[in-house]
């Protein structure tokens, strides 16, 4: 009875502080909306991964050849002010390649490509052809994007060279006479294959692969939400560190207080009242880990894994966050030094633990190693993990670490703690 | 006099705290240390391209050899071989080598080509995640350049055929296997390429640098600190507040303008100091050219600080408590960095994200130094950033005035 009370009266306390609710709640869903929101709107089965597209200012040079009857410039620059590639390119034109490249330089566009005079000719000769991408320096991904659409389409026109040089040397080899029509009739046909893979790759299946995904890893329908749900497991678990480090530290404040001097003096045993502070500490974070969850799934539509993979990855995560928040909190004097060891140790451990940087592609395999050395490294691993299939081995030896972990941490927190207030 | 009097007793008990030295200093170098390592420069020394596995199941080929001779000349994948043990499966290979996915090249590919067929190539990988997609669109991009040397030794031969007939099959096969190693060979090095080049104003001297690594992580989180930063100014002006040092201190001659103006400049000086420790560790460890333009550096220093202390002092006198100002610093630091492109470019955000960024002040800072350390501009490039940021300072400034005679009224 007396425990209960004393939960209770706990529960009330933590739920009623405007502070902690926004740091409960408020903090990791609105980092998660931020980041939805830049990548692909705020989840759902229609969002999309998207960026914007890139401004991109053509200076075609290219004349063309009255002799082909066409401008192959011309055609370049068609295709990348077509409409179906208006989410990637937002295309402009001028005649002059040095204003072109002062519009990137003035920050005006992102990009300038510069098409040679010589390019038309060039297809229609043996001559080879370069184009000039020049882009702003602070464009990552956005050069990258312009260049792939570039190349896409004069590899057709290599394509084209390339199948007419080949036809040649093998005329030539067997003594065949080569004359002006060959090229032509070659050019047509590679054409007409280039425009089959076009309308064949106009799809949503690639060309040529057939694609599966791994096997620990839940297909899904949308990219966005897999990412999303990475990201807002990584908030999730930060946050909920935080919980339990603030809940434990009630401790040290009704210490200051002198609330808990006074309730020692109660015929309540010590044992019941710390026993109390550890129990609402994980009540604590179970309710927060059982309300983010609901509300990303409303708000960002992210869809977690099956419930026995949810229900392992979320008392793990109970566990240790109780555990190591009673453990962080048992080293401190006062309340006053609590602002630098949450806000410095946990950042510190959750950033070595990878909780930021989950969606970042490309990371050093050396730091997917050393999140293991945290516990917050273990949180994020049995989380992810629960995003797979079923519960696999990975979300098991997780759980076990985390549980392990946790009593540990809670073992030698409550320890210095009795023996603080003994 | 008195301005200067309040502005020194600020620095000296913020300098005091020992939390400042975490806030200011440390957190910001660790995470600068520990992002510059996490998005660095696939440029540098050591081979940053997202590993692929490649299976050979196709023994000797000609066209699973073309497949691995195009994908080991792209600029973003890198190919390992693997060997599969029979009836092994390639979905633990992955997770022990860390590969973002895994290509295999099945047995009869390269006959399935020769017999008019056109085979696909078993991909493993995990299409939601970005390196997944990354490597999609390269593979995709391979493929299409071997499926076009097929294509192109297709017409060849079918021409050359139509004209002088091929003395049996095995003659057939050879004159296709010439053409299309012809083909792969001319695809080493195509007739139409794109030269692809930063454009920057530096002289020929400097090394232009790429928007990764530290020269990403560097300024933003600079910015990002300079925010959260506030965090301790505010504590200073609601502890007076709450222990009436304020309203005592205002019963001394000292004007209620020389009070603000001397926390102003007191916040504006510990700003400063934090991001000129920055700039120097910036330059001289992670070598980031700050320096390149030192006056135009130090002027978006200048207005970022100023910034930066008018939204301290507007956060110090709004707020009542100090978890108040724990949790609005922390707001702040979130919103102004993920908007302001402190924490990945805007440039890969959506157009709406973009240009909302665009209104916050954190993202004309990150301009201001990308202008210097990226686009080498010098005092030209940095006139509108430092011009904005003086702008909301001015607006900041104004509005913490107004909390500040509207609290002494009541």
């Amino acid at each position: 009875m007396k425990l209960s009370t004393l939960i209770l009266k706990d529960l009330r306390r933590a739920f009623l502080n405007p502070f902690g609710l926004s740091m409960m709640f408020v903090a990791p869903l609105l980092i998660t909306g931020l980041i939805a929101l830049a990548f692909g709107g705020m989840g759902g089965e229609d969002a999309q991964v998207s960026i914007q597209a890139t401004r991109l200012v053509v200076a075609n040079l290219d004349p063309g050849s009255a002799q082909a009857g066409f401008s192959a410039g011309q055609l370049l620059t068609d295709f990348l002010m077509d409409e179906s590639v208006s989410n990637l390119v937002q295309v402009t034109s001028m005649d002059d390649a040095e204003a072109a490249k002062a519009a990137v330089l003035g920050g005006e566009q992102g990009a300038a490509l510069i098409i040679p005079a010589d390019f038309t000719t060039a297809l229609i000769s043996d001559k080879s052809s370069t184009l000039h991408l020049y882009h702003d320096p602070t464009l990552t991904i956005g050069a990258g994007i312009v260049r792939s659409l570039i190349a896409q389409f004069v590899d057709g026109f290599s394509g084209t060279r390339i199948a007419s040089d080949v036809t040649i040397s093998q005329f030539s080899g067997r003594g065949l006479p080569v004359d002006e029509g060959l090229h032509h009739q070659v050019a047509q046909e590679y054409t007409a294959w280039v425009t089959s893979m076009g309308e064949q790759g106009s799809g949503q299946d690639p060309i040529g692969l057939t694609i599966r995904t791994p096997a620990d890893t839940e297909p899904v329908e949308n990219p966005i939400q897999g990412i999303m749900a990475r990201i807002m497991a990584g908030m999730m678990i930060f946050f909920a560190f935080w919980t339990g480090a603030n809940s434990a530290l009630s401790i040290l404040r009704e210490d200051e207080e002198a609330t808990l001097p006074r309730l020692f003096t109660t015929p309540t045993s010590r044992q019941t009242i710390l026993g109390a502070k550890m129990i609402v500490c994980a009540l604590t974070v179970a309710i927060e880990v059982v309300v983010l969850l609901v509300l990303s799934s409303l708000l960002f539509r992210i869809e977690w894994g099956s419930p026995a993979s949810i229900a392992l990855a979320s008392v793990g995560l109970v566990v240790i966050t109780a555990g190591f928040g009673v453990f962080l909190i048992s080293f401190l004097k006062s309340s006053r030094q609590a602002g630098g060891v949450m806000g410095g140790a946990l950042t510190m451990l959750g950033m070595l633990g990878g909780l930021f940087t989950e969606g970042i592609q490309n990371i050093p395999a050396a730091f997917k190693t050393l999140n293991l050395v945290t516990p917050h490294g273990w949180a994020l691993k049995a989380w992810n993990a629960s995003l797979g299939p079923g519960v696999g081995p990975d979300l098991l030896l997780a759980f076990a670490v985390l549980v392990g972990l946790g009593a540990l941490f809670f073992a030698l927190g409550a320890r210095k703690f009795s023996r603080r207030f003994a | 006099m008195r301005v200067l009097d309040i502005a020194l007793k600020d620095l000296l008990q913020i300098i005091r705290d020992r939390k400042s030295a975490i806030f200011l200093l440390a957190m910001p170098v660790v995470f600068t240390l520990f992002f510059g390592f996490v998005l660095a420069d696939p440029g540098g020394d050591a081979d940053q391209r997202i590993p692929v596995g490649v299976v050979n199941q196709d023994g000797t080929g000609l066209v699973a050899d073309a497949f691995q001779t195009v994908l080991g000349a792209s600029e973003v994948v890198r190919a390992v071989p693997l060997e599969l043990a029979e009836g092994g499966s390639v979905d633990p290979l992955m997770a022990k080598q860390n590969l973002a996915g895994v290509v295999i090249i099945p047995t009869g590919y390269s006959q399935g080509f020769y017999e008019g067929r056109q085979p696909d190539l078993e991909t493993v990988l995990d299409s939601s995640s970005m390196n997944g997609t990354t490597v999609q669109n390269e593979l995709q991009t391979a493929v299409l350049r071997v499926l076009g040397a097929v294509e192109a030794a297709q017409i060849s031969t079918e021409m050359v055929e139509s004209r002088q007939p091929a003395q049996g099959e095995a003659e057939a096969r050879t004159a296709w296997e010439d053409a299309f190693t012809r083909a792969v060979a001319a695809w080493s090095n195509p007739p139409f390429q794109i030269q692809s080049e930063a454009l920057t104003t530096m002289d020929a001297n400097d090394e232009p640098q790429a928007a990764t690594g530290f020269v990403q992580s560097s300024p933003g989180i600079m910015v990002q600190f300079a925010v959260f930063g506030l965090l301790l100014p505010g504590t200073v002006l609601v502890d007076e507040r709450q222990k009436r040092v304020l309203h005592r201190l205002l019963t001394t001659p000292t004007s209620r303008a020389a009070v603000l103006a001397g926390h102003w400049l007191g916040f504006f000086l510990v700003s400063f100091l934090q991001m000129a420790v920055l700039v120097v560790i910036g330059q001289f460890a992670f070598g980031v050219g700050y320096l390149r333009e030192p006056a135009a550096t130090l002027s978006v220093m200048v207005a970022v600080a100023l910034m930066a202390s008018s939204l301290g002092l507007l956060l110090g006198v709004t707020a009542k408590k100090e978890e108040q100002v724990i949790l609005y610093a922390l707001i702040g630091m979130f919103v102004l960095s993920a908007m302001g492109g402190a924490w990945f470019p805007l440039e890969i955000t959506g157009k709406t994200f973009s240009t909302i960024g665009h209104f916050l002040p954190s993202a004309w800072a990150m301009d201001g130094f990308q202008n210097i350390v990226l686009r080498g501009q010098g005092f030209g490039g940095i006139l509108l950033p430092v011009g904005i940021l003086l702008a909301y300072t001015a607006v900041f400034f104004a509005v913490a005035v107004w909390f500040f005679r509207r609290d002494l009224r009541s």
